[in-house]
């Protein structure tokens, strides 16, 4: 499959649009549906991350969405305008004990990813790279 | 996108039935819809996830943000969940150990504390 890029305005309404998209790719690629759902709640955590980073650091720009397949994987990289994660999460447990929602983010997409990286984006911002073991 | 909000009452419990997907777009009704709830008195509440086809961590922060509402007041905060692929989400994140979860709404409102 070609690679697949998908924009949507930095707004939080547009996040379950990206869900929807990469349902569909990910079930086109061969994977089954629990690990279809997994690929969505990852993704889906990564875009929350990018446009809450984006409105925190005042950009209205898109967030990027590509979805890139290689022989034994797919790659999905979120593309933001934000500051790095690490600026923006502030304390890692509130005063009662409780993780963040980043924290429980971040939870969340490194156990369910099989592999996940961040670097610097030209232009500004962080691009993350969410890999998937393909069956 | 739109988030199913009903609330009633089972014995001394508030039950409020969600439907749909609880993202960052829809999270805020929900903690809207709780933090009414509390306002008005209710102190001990049961959400019922058993609708609910995605839950993410901004849900997740609004349902911590519920727990610590009623505890302030001695009340409690249950969940209705039989669904694996959101459990799966509640145990990556540890918070089974803070929520109870039950697999009816009668059981939550009866066992809950």
């Amino acid at each position: 499959m070609h690679p697949v890029e998908i924009a949507i305005p930095a707004g939080t309404a547009y996040v379950g649009i990206v869900r929807l998209a990469v349902g569909s790719l990910a079930r086109a690629a061969g994977f089954d549906e629990e690990r279809v759902d997994e690929i969505r709640i990852a993704v889906s955590e990564a875009c929350t991350n990018a446009v809450l980073s984006n409105e925190a650091a005042g950009s209205s720009e898109a967030i990027v969405v590509g979805w890139s397949e290689e022989a034994d994987r797919t790659i999905v990289e979120v593309g933001d305008r934000g500051a790095t994660a690490e600026a923006e999460q502030g304390g890692v447990l509130d005063s009662q004990g409780f993780s963040s929602r980043l924290m429980m983010s971040l939870a969340l997409i490194q156990e369910l990813v099989d592999d996940l990286a961040a670097e610097p984006r030209s232009g500004g911002g962080t691009t993350t790279r969410l890999t998937f073991s393909r069956p | 996108m739109e988030l199913g909000l009903d609330v009633r009452k089972v014995g001394s419990h508030s039950v409020v039935d969600v439907k749909g997907e609880i993202d960052v777009y829809t999270a805020p009704k929900l903690r809207e819809k709780l933090i009414e709830l509390v306002s008005d008195g209710s102190y001990d509440v049961v959400v019922n996830l058993e609708g609910v086809d995605f839950l993410d961590s901004t849900g997740l922060g609004v349902l911590v943000g519920a727990l610590k509402r009623v505890k302030a007041h001695d009340g409690s905060l249950s969940l209705v969940c039989t669904q694996d692929k959101i459990l799966k989400i509640f145990k990556i994140t540890g918070l089974t150990k803070v929520f109870p979860i039950h697999s009816s709404v009668d059981e939550a409102a009866g066992g809950a504390a």
